[in-house]
């Protein structure tokens, strides 16, 4: 899951949290140049990949 | 003068006075009356309720030769015909625990009321949940006079035929159980007071425990993800431009699948965002931001990732109860996994 | 800091000639109260109509309950700093208020653009709503106003709200040079004693995030609506109104309920005596990063630690992610050691999940206000005779474009008892 309030994924128990940015752009940021923009939603996803591949035992808050 | 209320007990080899651990694989057995620490439930029942008759269960013989030994309970409890069932105080032992669980079971089963005693932290409160009434005790027989006090009260309500009141009322362990009623103050006036308790250390009672959310089962981890097959999903409310499955705004009890076959970017003139509870003009001008397809492409692209599923799934989560949530996700998941998807990225907003 | 509030019971208002509070009547000139308000070029017509307890009328397009209260002595205005009154710090001197009566606003304009801005707020002076929301036993008078639709959001919220506060001005002033019926000095000298120091947390939305404005109407702290630091308040602060604005949903406060609030009253009352009332802290809910919502909640603990505080109530307004920062707060202070209350609503049985949204081991003590209805049944809202305010309501906010008429009955109400006033409430089984 990506998240930009985690702290409720975590809560409900998701067992996979990726911190996403603010909940109005929750996979990237308005705020930069379109490449920095995107390079910051890959940096999630790319999160979340390792994410995928991580056991984790419970709710596990990853970091971009 | 009332009858007094017929009681049935269950206890393991160690409060039965039997011996300790290496008497936990003892077969379930009967006894007339009362027996060990049921003696000392039998002194607080006084003559409201009478302890007709004794099931002792060692506590490996309740866990692991669980069919024949919950046979034996129901056939005693349908020998006694008791008006309630007692279980323990099993206080913090996890096996005697989740022994008195299954033996209210047996009994709720067989239409008897029955009540167990442990403590709020005995793994069986949690397993069983909503299922089992349990007065709260300490850790050890230490607590065993007021455990047993409670027991009593509660053993001898329900055996005189009547239910159960709230966990504050009947001092029981709550079991999440909620219904809406009346207090006989105000609660600005209430929460004064309880401050006032909680501040000088007294005792006071929330009216809201606190229960652990449900624990998810983490999915085991994909080594590879270059054969990957993954899913998008989003709470966020995302749409086709003009919302023509008609999506609500909060609290749907429905989702949708759209296709994104042949897409590599979401963009604002096919698609819309009609989700209630965040601010989403940011997310109107760049559907991306709560469905990175531009990136997941760019990945499938590299070969960092398998695949993408053709389909995102979208609802609207905002405002929505479990009673909606549940049947939403358990649906989707039927669905990824027929069509063996491995992953699935879920953005929530 | 000193106030003293005499109180001007109002047990009846009558229309007449002229505008003066006597011997617990007020008497009202509308035609002259009206034309006081129609100078304002936005404001295209303005009726005033009386609602009493127990009539059967309903009024929609509620956007604020207010006490008529006025300063006759002492710094600032009452209800400071919103619609551009002075923002002077309030809380000392002398304040006058009619009590027994409000004025409720009324006007199809919504609160801004975006969501929660649409106005979603009746007010029944009948039936069960009646029975539980505080203006159901009040003499309400309503001011509907018709504003001019060719401005921005922002500017017909203005104009609908300042009409409102000047009315509430014009008729708290009635009782300038009077004698108040009803004293009371709000005073919190402190006694040096060992008695614990409690503070009152109130947790109060923003605007900010839906509306993505910073100057979106709605309830202010000296009319300031944007996400802030959490504020240090004196209690007689809130006496005063600082704490007010008009809102849309009904779970948000009201003007009323504000200046009313009973954890106040009750701190109040109780200080010195069971406890020394420390203060007041508010923050601003629906910060829109996790980072943002937690240092509220650090900072807010924090105060009430430099305060001295061994407790705190805390209350909210306002659901959805919001809750976070008051769930987060409720932690940051039991780590610092302050013991909490929470006086919360909580999910309706059936929705069968948890009932709060959040759920932290630090909130060991919850004093709840239930699910919005006193029993297992739904609650039956009878139609309503006579509607006021406008033809239409929200069916359900989940699907805002859906109307039903406006005096449709309902099995639902969507008041819920955010500050206590009730003693709706649920039990654990």
């Amino acid at each position: 899951m990506i998240s930009a309030l985690h702290a409720i994924a975590l809560n409900g128990g998701a067992p996979r949290v990726i911190h996403g940015a603010r909940i109005e752009h929750v996979c990237g940021n308005p705020g930069l140049t379109p490449e920095m923009d995107q390079a910051h939603a890959r940096q999630i996803v790319l999160t979340a990949c390792a994410a995928i591949q991580t056991a984790v035992t419970g709710p596990t808050l990853f970091e971009p | 003068m009332a009858e007094a209320v017929r009681v049935f007990h269950f206890v393991n080899q160690f409060f039965a006075g039997l011996g300790g651990e290496e008497l936990a694989n003892a077969a379930v057995q009967r006894r007339d009356g009362s027996v060990g620490s049921g003696r000392a439930l039998q002194q607080a029942l006084g003559e409201h309720g009478t302890i007709v008759g004794t099931v002792i269960g060692g506590d490996n013989y309740m866990n692991e030769q669980r069919a024949e030994a919950l046979s034996a309970v129901r056939a005693a409890i349908q020998h006694w015909r008791p008006s309630v069932v007692a279980a323990g105080p099993a206080f913090a032992a996890g096996r005697y625990g989740v022994a008195c669980g299954e033996v209210c079971r047996v009994a709720t089963q067989l239409g008897v009321p029955a009540v167990a005693a442990m403590h709020p932290e005995n793994p069986a409160v949690q397993l069983f949940g909503k299922e089992m009434l349990a007065v709260p005790t300490g850790q050890s027989a230490a607590g065993m006079q007021p455990a047993l006090a409670a027991l009593a009260r509660l053993v001898l309500k329900l055996g005189n035929g009547q239910q159960a009141g709230s966990s504050e009322e009947d001092g029981y362990i709550g079991r999440g159980i909620r219904v809406p009623g009346r207090r006989a103050l105000p609660a600005h006036c209430r929460a004064v007071a309880m401050l006032h308790a909680k501040l000088h250390g007294e005792l006071f009672t929330t009216e809201l425990p606190i229960h652990p959310t449900e624990a998810v089962t983490p999915a085991e981890p994909i080594a590879d993800l270059s054969q990957m097959t993954l899913a998008l999903i989003t709470t966020g409310g995302l749409v086709p431009k003009g919302n023509p499955d008609r999506l609500n705004a909060a609290a749907s009890r429905v989702w949708y699948r759209y296709s994104i076959d042949g897409l590599d970017s979401l963009t604002a003139s096919d698609w819309d965002c009609v989700h209630r509870g965040f601010y989403t003009a940011i997310v109107k001008e760049n559907p991306n931001y709560i469905l990175p397809l531009h990136v997941v492409r760019q990945l499938e692209r590299e070969h960092l990732i398998g695949r993408v599923y053709p389909w995102f799934f979208s609802t609207s989560g905002v405002g929505t109860p479990d009673s909606y949530a549940r049947p939403i996700g358990q649906q989707m998941a039927a669905e990824l996994e027929q069509a063996e998807v491995d992953a699935a990225l879920l953005v929530a907003t | 800091m000193k106030l003293q509030v005499g109180t001007f019971p109002v047990q009846d208002v009558v229309f007449g000639e002229a505008t003066r509070w006597r011997d617990g009547v007020l008497e009202i000139h509308a035609d002259g109260l009206l034309a006081e308000i129609r100078r304002d070029a936005r404001i295209l017509n303005a009726e005033l109509h009386l609602l009493r307890p127990r009539e059967r009328v309903r009024l929609v397009n509620v956007r604020d309950v207010i006490e008529p209260r006025v300063k006759v002595d002492g710094p600032g205005v009452c209800y400071p700093g919103i619609c551009g009154r002075p923002n002077t710090t309030v809380g000392e001197g002398r304040t006058h208020r009619l009590s027994g009566l409000a004025v409720a606003e009324s006007a199809d304009t919504v609160l801004y653009e975006g969501n929660d801005g649409w106005l979603d707020r009746w007010l029944d002076m009948y039936g069960p709503v009646a029975e539980v929301a505080p203006s159901g036993k009040l003499l309400n008078l309503a001011l509907i106003l018709t504003i001019e639709t060719r401005l921005v959001a922002q500017e017909r919220s203005d104009a609908a709200h300042r009409a409102a506060l000047d009315l509430c001005d014009r008729l708290a002033r009635t009782t300038i040079g009077l004698a108040p019926p009803e004293e009371r000095t709000y005073q919190l000298p402190t006694s040096g004693s060992s008695l614990p120091r409690v503070v009152y947390i109130v947790c109060l939305r923003s605007p900010q995030h839906y509306s993505g404005s910073l100057s979106a109407s709605w309830v202010g702290i000296y009319g300031m609506t944007r996400l802030t630091p959490p504020w240090l308040l004196h209690p007689n602060e809130l006496l005063d109104g600082a704490i007010s604005g008009p809102a849309s949903s009904h779970s948000a406060t009201t003007s009323w309920v504000m200046t009313n609030n009973p954890i106040v009253d009750d701190l109040y009352r109780g200080h010195g005596v069971d406890h020394d009332f420390a203060g007041v802290i508010a923050i601003r809910t629906r910060w829109t990063a996790q980072e943002e919502k937690d240092l509220t909640a650090y900072q807010a603990a924090k105060l009430a630690r430099l305060l001295g505080a061994a407790g705190a109530i805390i209350s909210y307004d306002a659901g959805g992610n919001d809750f976070m920062e008051v769930m987060l707060t409720v932690q940051a202070c039991e780590r610092l050691g302050i013991k909490t209350v929470l006086l919360t609503g909580e999910s309706p049985p059936e929705s069968e999940g948890l009932p709060l949204l959040m759920s932290l081991p630090e909130a060991d003590a919850v004093v709840s206000t239930g699910c919005g209805r006193p029993g297992r049944e739904a609650l039956e809202i009878p139609a309503a005779e006579r509607v006021l305010g406008g033809p239409e309501l929200f069916a359900t906010s989940d699907r805002p474009a859906e109307r039903i008429p406006a005096d449709s009955p309902m099995n639902f109400h969507r008041w819920t008892d955010l500050f206590g006033l009730g003693t709706t409430s649920s039990f654990e089984y």
